[in-house]
């Protein structure tokens, strides 16, 4: 599935560009090691934490935090440490995945207490700002208490941005919101990251991580498996063959003729399609339409069956 | 697996539901509570035997739809029927033809899997050695071996989403309700997840209804679905005609997607770019050769080629999708 | 045709054609495993060390007894009262520790939709769970009086002795219910309170004793003290002793008596724990073994007033509970 809809605009706006880096960090509890050795750079825009669960991408965000010390290494955030530096708290918003609310504010007063906290000029106003970004003007009285799951993550959120941070790190934000909200939320984080705002996402949901996000980051064991472009990392796996699903006027002939190619290495006959798998990537998508010129057959379609983030991730966890 | 119905494989459907008998039917279902909240508003809906995705109410809705379903709250106005059954009269007898799978943690974590699903098994009404049975057929059913024999306490959240589903199974329900059965999972736990329940709803013959905030798994494992937003009835649809392709095909090529719309164009077809693709008009097979032709005549390499697809996601975007036609 | 070389057997899915049970048998399986867990049975070794020694306690005056009975002694403890303190602080143990067993535990991890979205009704459950508690804290109660009963029994000849002491057990058997009702009930309510279950069993345990000493200290102080003097008359014919004033009885003085005459507030102090009202009960009916309750004083009625109102208080608030609890 191509991205859509999510039109990621060139990242230009107001914010200076705060750049999280982290150089050889480990985290560890006891023998627990949850980060482990951990070199890389996060810039403006929206970047995606993928990892399976217990990977070590809640410890990587509470360290960026400024929540926890890193056990061995450096973190910092704008070129100053995040430990023990009040100062981060200004420029980082966090939006944790724990519940972390208390029930018996309402949104507004939880929202202008966070501005409160921060010692903000203007409370008032950066809490309705805050408020009118995530679209919780209307329910901002009531308590969080009556909340849906997906209001409570919103009204976070707000918290997280009432303060302009440059740098907003969401640990799991979609949990419980209905798709309207989603979608809301995704077109929000897409609008922030355009802004030139630094954004750290980790997610379960990769189809909209693959919406959002530039570029990935994938922790695997407290370790960092790979990061940049998911098609880019695809693209270099190259023990791995590339598959497509090619459907034709004649899929038996088509293969038959696939196989005589080098950059071919197998071909199937599915019930959807002729399976295609591609030793050489670039030489197949390169010759695939003139090898069916020659023979008359008619290509319908072509889908790339592992390029998706899903597939990518897959490889990249299990490897 | 784009969302292509859930087909019959080798193994026939156990006990084929009649088909056409509605699994669910609403009319006019209301539900105010004190507040003033109204969590239904005349909710008129039905749903076809098969899986079937619930989408978009807010907690409020879904929650008391699924009570209301299964005969525990009493509806303000309107009915509801769940196998033909009269919910407000009948509730216990759809309580023992369905399976519920709540969406939050459920599992004490001192019982083991085995003793636990028995026990509910019990609770269903199976006798004593039928319940032991069936509680190991349904932990085998959905994957766990071994592990049944330990504590729940001691499992990961993908073993204890299966347990919650082993027990929703238990009792041989005719309609399985599953809500948020992904949540929590990571990638390769909700593809598994994914898995078991588009099998369930294909060989085990019973109807499902997953209650899901995630489009893509809708699109990817349901036959149907019903949309609610407000309370009210949003759309209830095939996925098929919710993901139909559209006359507009999309080429992706890796380098040169200028020349290609230059070559294109060249060819009399109506082209446009689009984010790192072109959209074509589709006019008749011929269409395809053109474009076959132009890749091949520039030597581009071919990444994608497909026709666009409607997606679920649609209804819920208020500007009007540009799936039906190019500029 | 030769015969079948191999065959692959459907494992697949299987629906299920057998019997089903009725709400009535669920039920019935409810209480069973409730009545398990209030034991400690299917849930390893630790958890059925309360239960073992509450029980095992609770028996041993009445197998000292029976022993004593053997050797031609007489049966001293009664069996309406049996043994008054004993039986209560070993009930608060056993109540304090199992009835969070079995409510609260379900509590805490959120299990109770799984049940109501069964064929079973809302108010079924916390029944089966009354039903086996109370079960539970009656066979602890009543196991030692049967004990007792038949190690004084078997000491025994002849048809009217057997039955002299069948007469005075079956009072005691139905104190014994009424115990087993009250206190069951007022821990399952308690129990229902919290999903933690140290904290159920403190609530339980200081309710209990709190009262408990509550009602002792109020039944004490609130007892008059009555002095007489004890006079010894001497026998006719015997002159006054010499040096005795002149006037009045003759007789020597011996000592001052000191007897505690309850009064009404004495009367109603019982009311304050379950103990104590349960006495004033068991004493309205007509029981006759000295108890903590120096006389219920015409009260009785009001004992037998409020065993039913704390009764119908924990079998309300365990309704209106489960009526909301559940998540579903």
């Amino acid at each position: 599935m191509t991205a859509d809809h999510i039109t990621r605009a060139p990242v230009t706006g107001s914010h200076a560009a705060t750049a999280i880096e982290l150089a050889n960090v480990s985290r560890w509890y006891g023998n627990v090691v949850a980060v482990n050795d951990i070199t890389m750079t996060i810039g403006p825009g929206v970047t995606g934490l993928l990892g399976p669960n217990g990977a070590g991408k809640s410890t990587l965000l509470h360290l960026i935090a400024g929540f926890l010390a890193p056990s061995r290494g450096r973190v910092t955030v704008g070129g100053r440490p995040s430990w023990r530096n009040p100062e981060i708290y200004r420029k980082v918003g966090l939006v944790p995945e724990r519940d972390s609310v208390y029930a018996f504010l309402t949104g507004e007063e939880f929202v202008r207490a966070t501005a409160g906290l921060h010692r903000l000029a203007d409370v008032g106003g950066a809490t309705r700002r805050a408020i009118a970004i995530v679209d919780m003007a209307d329910a901002q009285n009531r308590r969080i208490s009556t909340y849906s799951k997906g209001m409570r993550q919103r009204i976070k959120v707000a918290a997280a941005l009432v303060h302009d941070p440059d740098v907003l790190l969401l640990d799991e934000p979609f949990n419980g919101m209905d798709p309207r909200q989603r979608l809301h939320m995704m077109d929000l984080l897409t609008k922030l990251g355009a802004e030139g705002r630094t954004i750290l996402l980790s997610s379960h949901i990769l189809e909209e991580v693959e919406q959002l996000a530039d570029t990935i980051q994938v922790i695997v064991s407290g370790r960092l498996a790979a990061s940049g472009d998911f098609r880019a990392i695809r693209r270099l796996m190259t023990s791995r063959p590339h598959v497509f699903l090619v459907r034709s006027s004649d899929d038996r002939r088509l293969g038959s003729a696939l196989i005589g190619r080098p950059a071919v290495t197998g071909v199937e006959l599915t019930g959807g399609g002729l399976q295609v798998r591609a030793g050489d990537f670039g030489a197949f998508s390169r010759e695939l339409a003139g090898l069916a010129r020659e023979h008359g057959i008619r290509l319908r379609e072509l889908l790339p069956e592992d390029e998706s983030l899903e597939s990518v991730f897959a490889y990249l966890v299990e490897s | 697996m784009s969302g292509q119905p859930s087909s019959l494989t080798a193994a026939p459907l156990r006990e084929p539901e009649r088909r056409g008998a509605a699994v669910i039917e609403t009319t006019a279902l209301t539900k105010r509570y004190p507040g003033p909240v109204t969590a239904l508003d005349e909710l008129t809906v039905t749903v076809a035997p098969g899986i079937t995705g619930l989408v978009g109410a807010n907690g409020a809705g879904k929650s008391t739809l699924i009570k209301i379903l299964l005969g525990l709250l009493q509806p303000t106005g309107g009915r509801a029927m769940v196998l033909g059954a009269d919910c407000a009269r009948d509730g216990e007898r759809i309580r023992s033809l369905t399976g519920y799978m709540p969406e939050h943690d459920c599992l004490p974590p001192d019982v083991t899997a085995t003793e636990f699903v028995t026990h509910l098994g019990r609770m269903s009404g199976l006798p004593p050695t039928a319940a032991k049975e069936r509680a190991a057929e349904s932990l085998r059913h959905v994957g766990l071996y071994e592990e049944r024999y330990r504590q729940i306490g001691t499992y990961s959240t993908g073993m204890k989403q299966r347990v919650k589903l082993a027990q929703a199974l238990v009792g041989d329900p005719r309609l399985l309700l599953l809500d948020e059965p992904t949540v929590g999972l990571d990638p390769a736990g909700r593809n598994a997840m994914l898995e078991l329940i588009a099998r369930v709803g294909a060989e085990f013959g019973m109807s499902i209804v997953v209650a899901s905030h995630l489009l893509g798994e809708i699109e990817r494992i349901c036959d149907h679905l019903v949309a609610i937003e407000a309370g009210r009835l949003l759309r209830a649809d095939t996925i098929t005609s919710m993901t139909r392709a559209s006359q507009v095909l999309l080429i992706e090529v890796d380098e040169g997607a200028d020349q290609l719309l230059a070559e294109l164009a060249r060819r009399g077809l109506q082209a446009r770019p689009y984010e790192r693709a072109v959209l074509v008009g589709l006019d008749g097979d011929e269409t395809y050769d053109a474009v076959r032709d132009a890749v091949a005549d520039l030597g581009l390499p071919l990444n994608r080629l497909e026709q666009r697809r409607r997606r679920v996601e649609e209804l819920f975007r208020d500007e009007v999708p540009e799936a039906s036609g190019v500029g | 045709m030769s015969a079948e070389a191999g065959v692959i057997h459907d494992i697949g899915y299987r629906r299920y054609t057998g019997r089903r049970l009725g709400r009535a048998q669920i039920l019935r399986a409810l209480y069973g495993h409730s009545l398990r867990s209030a034991f400690g049975l299917g849930r390893g070794a630790k958890a059925k060390i309360v239960p073992v020694i509450a029980f095992v306690v609770m028996c041993l005056p009445a197998i000292a007894n029976a022993v004593a009975v053997a050797n031609g002694n007489a049966r001293i403890v009664p069996y309406d009262t049996y043994t008054f303190q004993l039986r209560v602080v070993v009930m608060i143990i056993f109540v304090a520790a199992q009835a969070p067993e079995l409510v609260s535990r379900d509590l805490r991890s959120h299990v109770l939709p799984l049940y109501f979205c069964r064929p079973m009704r809302r108010l079924d459950y916390p029944a089966a769970k009354l039903a086996a508690f109370m079960t539970a804290c009656l066979l602890i109660i009543e196991i030692p009086l049967l004990l007792l009963y038949v190690g004084t029994v078997a000491q025994l000849h002849g048809g009217s002795a057997i039955w002299g002491q069948t007469k005075a057990l079956i009072p005691g058997l139905l104190v014994g219910l009424m115990w087993a009702v009250l206190l069951a009930a007022i821990g399952l309510a308690l129990a229902s309170l919290s999903g933690r279950r140290a904290y159920a069993t403190g609530a339980i345990a200081i309710y209990f004793f709190l009262t408990w000493i509550l009602a002792g200290i109020l039944i004490t102080v609130t007892q008059r003290n009555v002095v007489r003097a004890v006079v010894v008359h001497p026998p006719k014919g015997v002159g006054p002793p010499p040096g005795a004033p002149p006037g009045g009885p003759p007789g020597t003085f011996i000592a001052r008596e000191v007897t505690q005459v309850p009064t009404t507030a004495a009367h109603l102090s019982g009311l304050v724990s379950p103990f104590t009202t349960l006495d004033g009960v068991r004493q309205w009916l007509g029981g006759t073994s000295p108890g903590p309750l120096p006389g219920v004083g015409g009260y009785g009625a009001l004992y037998g007033a409020m065993f039913l109102v704390l009764l119908a208080v924990c079998l309300a608030g365990l309704a209106a509970r489960y009526r909301k609890a559940g998540g579903l």
